[in-house]
């Protein structure tokens, strides 16, 4: 993946769409996570990992295959930062639209080469009021731990 | 009133549940065989215990704050994430409040958030919360 320009990602948009969460998808996610089911439609905070990457149309495997990544271990999480304006609810379709806002290759303490992936993501309620945003960074390494 | 200094009360997951992140996986259309492939962890050099998603480890802190101050009470959540979190494992969310500010019509606490696992930190961050009066 050496030939990989990771800094030209910087500005990618995903194609953007409208996302709802359903009863179903929330009553599982909600259960695993261990706790009790929500009231009053109440969609689960975790939801901000899913629903802003498929509504915004891409997934999980399109930025893998968009960060270079070559198999079990070549990806990590290395943190969120995730903004809620409104509470989400189910049934609601939200207007979602993002992008990737940074990429660079960086190394770590212990000398391992990675790229860092930034992308943000929002969440827009039907009337227009911002519900919620998401800023999430991957690291994808190159080489071995 | 909350206050800064004051200890949120802690929320654990008792025993973290491979079931539960294949369930997870689904749901978020997740391809990474870290989290339900055995023989690839066990290639990593995890002994064939597979990674929890980190989403589910946040959602211990979210669980903690929504226990503490209502399902509605989540303003932000900013983590990193350390070592990763392997099924079979004992977490409990912890955190403490550093400030508290009114917002608009709001008082928002800030706190600091953190997971641990047998004395290890593998999550840690800041949340804000909506707070009572």
């Amino acid at each position: 993946m050496d030939t990989l320009d990771i800094a030209a990602l910087v500005g990618h948009r995903f194609p953007g769409g409208v996302r709802t969460i359903d009863h179903w998808e929330n009553f599982l996610l909600t259960d695993c996570t261990g706790r009790d089911q929500l009231a009053d439609d109440l969609v689960h905070p975790i939801a901000l990992f899913h629903v802003p990457l498929q509504g915004s149309g891409t997934s999980i495997a399109e930025l893998f295959e968009l960060g270079g990544a070559t198999g079990a271990g070549s990806v990590g999480l290395e943190g969120y930062d995730w903004e809620y304006f409104r509470s989400l609810r189910e049934g609601v379709p939200y207007d979602t639209q993002g992008g990737i806002v940074s990429a660079e290759p960086l190394t770590t303490e212990t000398g391992r080469r990675y790229d860092r992936v930034v992308f943000s993501i929002e969440l827009t309620e039907p009337g227009g009021e911002l519900a919620a945003r998401v800023t999430n960074t991957w690291r994808f390494y190159r080489e071995g731990p | 009133m909350t206050t800064p200094g004051d200890s949120i009360p802690p929320w654990t997951m008792a025993v973290v549940d491979p079931q539960r992140m294949k369930t997870m996986a689904a749901i978020l259309r997740d391809p990474y065989q870290v989290h339900w492939d055995r023989e690839a962890t066990t290639a990593m050099g995890l002994e064939g215990k597979v990674i929890n998603q980190g989403p589910l480890n946040l959602s211990y802190i979210a669980n903690m704050l929504m226990a503490w101050q209502g399902e509605e009470s989540v303003r932000r959540l900013t983590v990193s994430f350390g070592r990763p979190v392997l099924d079979g494992d004992h977490v409990t969310a912890h955190g403490t409040v550093t400030s508290v500010d009114m917002v608009g019509d709001e008082r928002h606490a800030s706190c600091d958030v953190w997971l641990e696992r047998d004395g290890e930190t593998v999550v840690t961050g800041t949340a804000v919360v909506v707070v009572g009066p």
